[in-house]
């Protein structure tokens, strides 16, 4: 026990804090610029300067460790001296800009200024101009007004790692840039805007539209783009999103944002939002009334499910609607429609990766606590950039690093090359056989634990098999690499989506199971929709029900249909390309889309259009008229998010709530589909969002008992108070792929920073960072095509072409382009082929042969 | 005194290992590996030597604490960044005496167990950093540097690391940062470099006059090495003398030599025979003296008591034509220009100095400006990160200690008495 | 192709490579490396740096950081000879100022700037160590003391 005392007051403390630490437990304000509670301590500002007993010189308290029996004023006649005296320091250079400067009212330094400050100011000197940087399209920078803090620069080169901005020059002339001195070309996080005290660094979003004291509402909701689940806070102006920042403590991301989560919130009030519902006609979509609409869709779905029967119908869930909306959709596929056609693009990977980890390892086996990952002493990444596709579990990874952790990749990872990664590039080819090899290595350096029989044998097969272990590992770094995977103490494994949507995915994904059983690690799958998990959660699979109980069982069905007072076929439905095949053969009649644009996010979207436009009947309720919205009978417009309330469950099984944080007329998707259904004679009557989770909680063992209340905090992780499925680990399917021939081109799925697809193209400030597709090829690949940077190419797979820039980049691996899936008419997955790794379900998206050829040189 | 420290620099050879050796060059590095580690930090105590980088901290002390550390491996760093105006006492040793300093590196690496060495030159002495690349090449030729020393199995490792011009480098944790590859800024203390230096190691870092005391240290033995010069830091010391003196330059005589002697005894006077004005006695930083305060010992306890200090002994003499308000302003203007920027009182403060003073020296001084400047010093004062802050704030306070009516002259007249 | 090719020549990669070799990390080899990068493209642009964090893996924003810190970096174009002029305390008193009114008036030289001809670039020095021989400058790796107008003439004679 410590004993500080600070102006009089005894403070007991359990180990040593700083005497700012000291003092703020005990409610003792000492006033501080340069100090911020999520970065390295400075030092340098020198406000939080107090008298400390026995030591000659003035301590500043935000870098002192107290000791026991130390002695410490803060509220002297001759600390206020200096406190006046360093804030007249911070003016003379400082314009008094507040009425203009957007800052005004949430300025530390005007606080400080109005509490401890000079009234007048003695410079007489000319104050150091300079203009006012708006070169960059999202932050402006002002570095007049500009503290010479560094926390920006510690947030981006400490915490986030980018180290995009840096502290040019020196003294008097010290000022902050990104490389460029002008755009930023960073990561775009935007932590820097978060940490700055003054108006020096800020978001262009907002600009001169509202000051800080007028925001009426902060609404604490959760980021709508990837499977993190960010806690944001919308700041409302006039029923406007002015601002979304983050929460300093809040669960997952504590106080930082990534580019998507900070800027991206635009969408919301984009003018080319759907307002009204739309029914085709004369083969033209028109607008027309909620009653009609409405009534239309129940008509002709009744009288489907009355000719054909319940199967001829199908529906498509949505990764970015809440736990209520998906719950709600799959309870009318199954209640009202009669069938379990119910599926999601989770079958992209997502689905079967988690099905078959689970299976090997139980419930929640890919459920981690993100923030665990900056403890481990080595991650181990395979199929992906987690700084891109997660960008905040990303953020962990690289604190593991600086914290002196190991960083094993499998693939170069372009986000993490900073952070002194052991890296393995076997390419696409190799992957299989270095995977192999591991694990070989792994069992002979290690041997085989014993707790879980049926993955050893499964394991013993690989080892014994004739030509594993016997892979190519000339990598000079493979020793290292194999070394420090063995000698983990605390490890994890994160495995992206490029690695289940590869050739041979499920046999990958078991060699990786295998690795993480025998070096005894964590699983993290990687997500990048935002409900991915809880959409899953709430059933919408052809094959489960809603907290995993297999539909096929009487008695887990039992259970549902008296709670839903319905039968529920006992028959598991078509997956989402099963339908899609389905309807191209005219054996589907028709089909729901909720909240997702199939034809843009499946694989040969040109097939997809092809079959859905056989459908007698097509519903597609979204935002926005997508590429599959105008292919639709009915088009109904749904609130988004901001715009409702509900639940997200992310990748941790952490089910937080979304709030709504601006009015809107409409309806949320659930409430659409209860009106459908009560037009259909079955009465769905929730009074609201709580209502339907409440519905979930007695009906969900995962989610028993849960209420809206509860959540709230941030901290409920499922199974809460609910029951896991735990059962024996059933069959584990091996299927070894052939090796993929050598030579040809293959695409690769360049998941781009800065955008999800569907929401961030209608972003204006995530476009601005990147508003053009760019195929991506190494040199080597590029030089063997005689294609130059710069060169439009036009990319061919056997069912599509598309024309794009190439960008010669030598982080690329050899024989690959990368094509991002963001923009009308240039999406990657346009080229994809439809071939389903056969364990997985996935399709081998990566496995897609293309062509690359130029079309001609473009100028700019 | 027979000269140590420069001690056959007058060869134009002196540079050449042939040449040191001989003159008895590296025996004392023999003669130290024959003993235990510890017994030549307490031969190096017994000596009381003092660091020659101005702050006078006792050597052994330092080595004790970074040898205590059990983290290694262990780094020993030179200071050579020699950057307080008037100061130029070690650009000799490494030019001229380079293995004297080499020698006494890989003697006080072995003492405190540092297996590397760096020597951190100022990017400013071009020629120095060739002249002891090409020294430290002959070292490890002959086995007086490498993995084997002397075949005793002691292991030293050297290497030249060159600034780039920055003052503040010459504070030993901005020097480290530096080394790094980092801005020159100074690191938070605790933790000192002992504990946790260069790339989280225990670090030494002593300047290139103090490494290069410790050949002869040895040689003679710490008792008969307290003896020279002033008791309570004993040793030789090179004082160099700029400025208004007939000879000017570098003069190694025994630590405490009288700042008078040096001035009328060494350097002959003041140069055509004008008055003395003032005397800046251990570079820039260190507080003016007016010529009835110079009868004083120059060393590390006397000069305090005469209310300045020995600093790196760089003797700056001004005669009567000098104006002081212009000197003034200009080390500001160093100051401001070496100031890192990383705090407030700093980063603003040499500036704001600056600008008055240099409105002052234009002639366009206000009434009052005196007082300001005393008031914007005293907010510096004892409230900026590292001393430099401190210094330039000094500065500025002693001038106006000792020469105010001059400021306020120059205020008045708005012009310059001193110049005519 | 990558930056590091096109900027340094293979000699200059391997220097810097040797003198990575000499430091427990790539990112003490910064200081050593801007000057390989100064000294092969006389000045720091954008592409040096970006060229140097290439070869070191430090980020580039943070080279520029440091390589904009210290004085003896130069960040814009430099003439083909450096004179790097002391001005400080000990070369102020002895005249070091008339020197750099000389080199305005006589070569057109003005602090920091550069010569018509490409031909000399000017930088005020703060002390180089040089005090007891002041007033001095460098030029290039240089030393010269005792300056005079004359004297002066004839260095810059020396130096085309």
């Amino acid at each position: 026990m410590i004993t500080v005392n600070i102006n009089g007051k005894e403070i007991k403390l359990e180990k040593a804090v700083t005497v700012l630490e000291a003092a703020r437990s005990a409610g003792i304000k000492i006033p501080t610029l340069c100090w911020h509670e999520q970065l390295e301590k400075y030092g340098g500002c020198r406000l939080c300067l107090v008298e400390v007993e026995k030591m000659p010189r003035l301590q500043t308290a935000c870098t002192l460790m107290v000791t026991d029996g130390m002695a410490v004023r803060t509220e002297t006649e001759a600390i206020a001296d200096v406190r006046r005296g360093i804030l007249e320091f911070l003016l003379i250079n400082h314009p008094l800009d507040c009425p203009y400067c957007d800052k005004a009212g949430e300025c530390e330094l005007q606080d400080l200024v109005e509490k401890y400050g000079p009234t007048t100011g003695r410079f007489k000197e000319k104050k150091r101009r300079v203009t006012e940087n708006l070169q960059d399209p999202v932050i402006v920078r002002n570095m007049e007004r500009c503290v010479m803090c560094t926390r920006c620069v510690r947030m981006c080169e400490g915490v986030q790692g980018a180290s995009a901005i840096g502290v040019i020059d020196r003294g008097g002339h010290s000022h902050i840039e990104p490389f460029s001195g002008n755009r930023y070309n960073c990561e775009y996080c935007g932590n820097c805007v978060s940490v700055c005290p003054v108006g020096a660094i800020m978001s262009r979003l907002h600009r001169h539209s509202y000051r800080p004291w007028q925001v009426k509402e902060n609404i604490e909701t959760v980021c709508p783009y990837c499977a993190v689940g960010c806690t944001v806070i919308a700041q409302v102006r006039d029923d406007v999103i002015k601002r979304v920042v983050p929460r300093i403590g809040s669960p997952v991301n504590n106080g930082m944002l990534c580019s998507r989560g900070r800027f991206g919130y635009e969408f919301v009030g984009d003018p080319e939002r759907l307002t009204s519902p739309m029914v085709r006609k004369n083969g033209v979509l028109e607008e027309t009334t909620w009653e009609e609409a409405i009534g239309l869709v129940a008509k002709k779905l009744a009288e489907i499910k009355d000719r054909n029967g319940g199967d001829a119908i199908a529906g498509i869930a949505s990764p970015r609607c809440t736990n209520e909306d998906n719950y709600v959709f799959q309870k009318f596929m199954r209640a009202v429609i009669g069938t379990n056609n119910i599926d999601s693009t989770a079958r992209m990977g997502y689905a079967g990766a988690q099905a078959f980890i689970e299976n090997i390892f139980g419930q929640g086996a890919t459920g981690n606590i993100i923030s665990g990952l900056s403890n481990s002493d080595t991650v181990l990444v395979a199929g992906g950039d987690p700084t891109t596709i997660n960008p905040i579990l990303g953020l962990q990874i690289r604190a593991c690093s600086r914290k002196g952790g190991n960083v094993l990749t499998i693939g170069h990872v372009r986000g993490l090359r900073n952070f002194s990664p052991v890296e393995l590039t076997p390419g696409g080819g190799r992957e299989t056989a270095l995977l192999e090899r591991i694990v070989s290595e792994l069992v002979s350096r290690k041997g085989l634990p014993g707790s879980n029989t049926i993955l050893e044998s499964r394991i013993k097969t690989v080892v014994d098999a004739a030509g594993a272990g016997k892979a190519d590992v000339s990598e000079k770094d493979y020793p290292d690499f194999i070394g420090k995977l063995t000698a983990s103490g605390t490890p994890a494994v994160v495995i992206g989506k490029d690695l289940l949507q590869s050739a041979g995915s499920g046999y990958k994904l078991f060699l990786l199971c295998a690795i993480n059983y025998l070096i005894n690690g964590r699983l993290y799958l990687l997500s990048d929709h935002a409900n991915e998990q809880g959409m899953l959660d709430m059933g919408c699979a052809p094959d489960l029900l809603p907290g995993y109980r297999p539909v096929g069982y009487a008695e887990f069905r039992k259970r549902y249909e008296n709670a839903w007072k319905t039968k529920i076929s006992e028959r598991p439905g078509l997956n989402i390309f099963e339908m899609i095949e389905a309807a191209g053969k005219g054996d589907l009649k028709a089909m729901y889309v909720m909240g997702e644009n199939t034809v843009f996010n499946l694989p040969d979207g040109a097939n997809v259009e092809a079959s859905m436009r056989k459908l007698e009947f097509l519903v597609v309720q979204d935002l926005f008229l997508t590429e599959t919205a105008r292919l639709a009978d009915v088009v109904l417009p749904a609130l988004g998010w901001g715009e409702k309330d509900g639940t997200f469950t992310n990748m941790e099984r952490r089910i937080q709530r979304v709030r709504k944080t601006v009015n809107r007329a409409g309806m949320e998707d659930w409430r659409i589909i209860a009106e459908i259904s009560k037009n259909m004679s079955f009465g769905m009557n929730y009074a609201g969002s709580e209502a339907v989770f409440e519905e979930i909680t007695k009906i969900s063992p995962l989610h028993r008992d849960l209420t809206y209340d509860e959540i709230a905090a941030g901290n409920v992780i499922y199974p809460y108070k609910g029951e896991p499925l735990r059962g024996a680990v059933g069959e584990i399917p091996l299927n070894k792929p052939e090796t993929a021939s050598d030579g040809k081109i293959t695409l690769g799925i360049d998941r781009v920073l800065f955008h999800s697809g569907t929401l961030s193209r209608k972003s204006p400030a995530l476009v601005k960072m990147y508003s053009e597709s760019v195929a991506r090829m190494d040199p080597g690949t590029a030089g063997a095509l005689s294609l130059k940077d710069g060169d439009m190419v036009r990319i061919s797979s056997k069912s599509h072409s598309i024309e794009l820039r190439l960008s010669v980049d030598g982080e690329v691996e050899p024989s690959v382009v990368l094509v991002p899936n963001i923009f009308e008419g240039k999406g990657a997955l346009s080229l994809a082929g439809n071939i389903l790794d056969p364990v997985l379900k996935a399709p081998a998206v990566c496995a897609t042969e293309v062509t690359v050829e130029s079309v001609g040189k473009v100028s700019s | 005194m027979e000269k140590v420290l420069l001690k056959n620099i007058e060869n134009p050879n002196s540079a050449d290992i042939a040449e040191y050796m001989s003159v008895g060059g590296y025996q004392s590095l023999g003669k130290a590996l024959g003993r235990n580690p510890k017994d030549i930090i307490d031969e190096v105590k017994k000596a009381g030597l003092r660091g020659r980088g101005g702050a006078g901290f006792p050597v052994a002390m330092k080595w004790t604490f970074a040898s205590g550390d059990p983290k290694t491996p262990k780094y020993l760093l030179c200071n050579a960044d020699e950057g307080e105006p008037g100061t130029f006492k070690d650009r000799p040793i490494l030019e001229k005496n380079p293995h004297m300093l080499i020698e006494g590196m890989a003697i006080s690496g072995y003492a405190l167990g540092a297996e590397y060495g760096y020597i951190y030159l100022r990017g400013e002495y071009p020629a120095a950093k060739h002249i002891l690349e090409k020294a430290i090449k002959q070292a490890y030729d002959k086995g007086f540097l490498g993995d084997n020393i002397l075949s005793k199995g002691v292991k030293f490792h050297l290497a030249v690391h060159q600034g780039a011009g920055a003052y503040i480098c010459g504070e030993e944790t901005a020097l480290i940062e530096s080394l790094e590859g980092d801005k020159g800024q100074p690191r938070i203390k605790p933790p000192f470099p002992v504990n946790v230096g260069v790339f989280a190691k225990p670090t030494v870092v002593n300047n290139v006059e103090t490494l290069a005391n410790l050949p002869y240290l040895i040689e003679i033995g710490g008792e008969t090495y307290s003896k020279i010069g002033s008791p309570d830091c004993p040793g030789p010391k090179i004082y160099c003398v700029s400025g208004h003196v007939e000879k000017p330059g570098v003069y190694e005589l025994p630590m405490g030599t009288n700042l008078k002697d040096i001035i009328y005894t060494h350097c002959g006077g003041i140069k055509g025979g004008k008055k003395l004005k003032a005397v800046i006695p251990g570079g820039i930083s260190t507080p003016v003296l007016p010529p009835d305060k110079i009868d004083c010992q120059m060393d590390f306890v006397n000069m305090p008591k005469h209310g300045s200090m020995l600093g790196s002994g760089a003797v700056i003499v001004m005669d009567e034509s000098v104006c002081l308000v212009k000197v003034c302003y200009r080390a500001l203007k160093f100051f401001e220009h070496e100031s890192c920027g990383k705090c407030t009182p700093c980063r603003e403060g040499t500036g704001w100095l600056r600008s008055i003073l240099g409105r002052i020296e234009a002639g366009q001084g206000q009434e009052g400006d005196v007082d300001l400047l005393l008031s914007v010093a005293g907010n510096m004062i004892g409230k900026t990160f590292c001393p430099l802050g401190d210094g330039a704030a000094s500065v500025v306070q002693n001038f106006i200690k000792h020469f105010r009516p001059e400021f306020e002259e120059h205020i008045r007249a708005k012009a310059c008495m001193a110049q005519g | 192709m990558d930056i590091k090719d096109i900027m340094f020549s293979q000699a200059a990669i391997k220097e810097i490579e040797e003198i990575r070799a000499k430091y427990p990390t790539a990112r003490a080899a910064l200081l050593p490396a801007l000057y390989v990068a100064q000294r092969e493209f006389g000045w720091l642009s954008p592409e040096a740096y970006e060229a140097v964090s290439e070869i070191l893996g430090v980020p580039k924003a943070i080279a520029r950081g440091v390589g904009t810190f210290y004085a003896m970096y130069k960040n814009r174009p430099m003439g083909r000879n450096v004179v790097q002029l002391c001005t400080n305390v000990s070369c102020m008193i002895l005249g070091a100022e008339r020197l750099v009114d000389f080199l305005k008036n006589k070569y057109g030289l003005e602090p920091g700037g550069t010569t018509p001809d490409n031909r000399f670039s000017l930088v005020i020095m703060e002390c180089i160590g040089a005090c007891g021989t002041a007033p001095a400058m460098l030029i290039n790796d240089d030393f010269y003391e005792n300056l005079t107008e004359k004297y002066i003439d004839e260095i810059l004679e020396k130096y085309r």
